[in-house]
């Protein structure tokens, strides 16, 4: 079975959907460039709040993570950590070119250059770099998707389990932080 | 200013022997030193003024077989940079730190040896790395170090359908 094969959802989850689909927050991974898209996302010009897209400060109270562009293995160890903070049901929205295939940096040593290899996306942004509007509709368009049952990152994470953490050695090494400025 | 600039030639030439100088800009002075009177220059320059390393990084010439490394000096009184540069056998490739001279310099240090695999003796934290976490292959900005192959090696690239029903513009 695939990593991107579909997950079937049980009927509680699916009567839950109805009402996770209209309560998400939002949590940044801002790296690389797309963090540059946040503020005016934020703030008066765009406002996303009128449209119920909310921040969130840390991953444990968090429903979706967005991936704000390229990630190098360093960053992607730490991604993958926020991730795995996260609690049930999460989405995964990776936003810009760089995280679809790489993107500018396809060819550079430490960026990889296909995020759901090692996590599961559930909605791709294309461009580079993606606008607001971009962002916004890409929100309502997840929220939609909840509610008709059509998103199962978080299922086929814990179904294909072990083969996502072997993609992820194979990327980043080993996937715990050593840093030490912390240590 | 132009009067500092000048001193400071005809000091270097006459204690150095240094006697071919660059100006790539407005303010900014560069010169080669051999790599044994390296330190010297550097400890020197400092006493005179140039307290500020604001860099130290490294350029591979595969094709002379040299690594080179530039030091970069400022003076915050007369507003001087100076690139001080200095060759070593990029085959061999070692020089001794300058962390008593300018300490600062000891993150640099470990930056250009994981980039380019240059030791610095008397570092001791210079094989520890700064940048890349957990990096077992070759040094990534050496020029005969191919990133594409190794992206493609490590990454993978995502394939595409290339094969469409229908052609742009026709059929």
């Amino acid at each position: 079975m695939a990593i991107g094969d579909k997950v079937e959802l049980s009927s509680w989850e699916k009567l839950g959907n109805f009402f996770r689909g209209r309560s998400v927050w939002m949590m940044w991974y801002c790296t690389g460039c797309g963090a540059i898209e946040m503020p005016p996302t934020m703030t008066s010009r765009f406002d996303m709040e009128r449209l119920g897209m909310g921040p969130m400060a840390t991953p444990r109270q968090a429903d979706i993570l967005l991936v704000t562009g390229y990630l190098s293995v360093k960053t992607l160890r730490r991604v993958i950590y926020s991730y795995e903070q996260m609690q049930d049901p999460k989405y995964i929205i990776a936003f810009g070119a760089c995280a679809v295939n790489g993107g500018i940096y396809f060819d550079s040593y430490s960026t990889i250059n296909k995020l759901d290899d090692y996590l599961p996306v559930d909605m791709y942004i294309a461009g580079c770099m993606p606008r607001p509007e971009a962002i916004m509709n890409a929100f309502n368009d997840l929220q939609e998707k909840i509610r008709n049952n059509e998103v199962d990152g978080w299922k086929r994470y814990k179904k294909n389990y072990d083969q996502y953490k072997k993609n992820q050695l194979k990327a980043v090494g080993e996937v715990y932080v050593h840093d030490e400025f912390h240590e | 200013m132009m009067n500092s600039m000048n001193n400071l030639k005809e000091q270097l030439k006459a204690h150095y022997k240094i006697a071919a100088f660059e100006e790539p800009t407005k303010m900014q002075l560069a010169f080669n030193v051999e790599p044994d009177k390296t330190l010297d220059v550097l400890a020197y320059l400092k006493s005179i003024g140039y307290g500020q390393l604001s860099l130290l990084t490294c350029i591979d010439w595969i094709e002379i077989e040299e690594f080179q490394l530039v030091y970069i000096l400022f003076n915050w009184d007369n507003g001087i940079h100076l690139l001080v540069r200095t060759s070593i056998d990029r085959n061999n490739p070692k020089f001794r730190t300058i962390e008593h001279i300018y300490p600062g310099v000891k993150y640099y240090e470990r930056d250009v040896h994981e980039f380019f695999g240059v030791e610095f003796e008397g570092n001791e934290d210079s094989y520890k790395h700064l940048f890349l976490e957990l990096w077992e292959a070759d040094c990534p900005l050496k020029k005969d170090f191919d990133p594409l192959e190794f992206s493609t090696n490590r990454y993978g690239n995502r394939k595409y359908e290339t094969n469409f029903p229908r052609k742009v513009g026709g059929e």
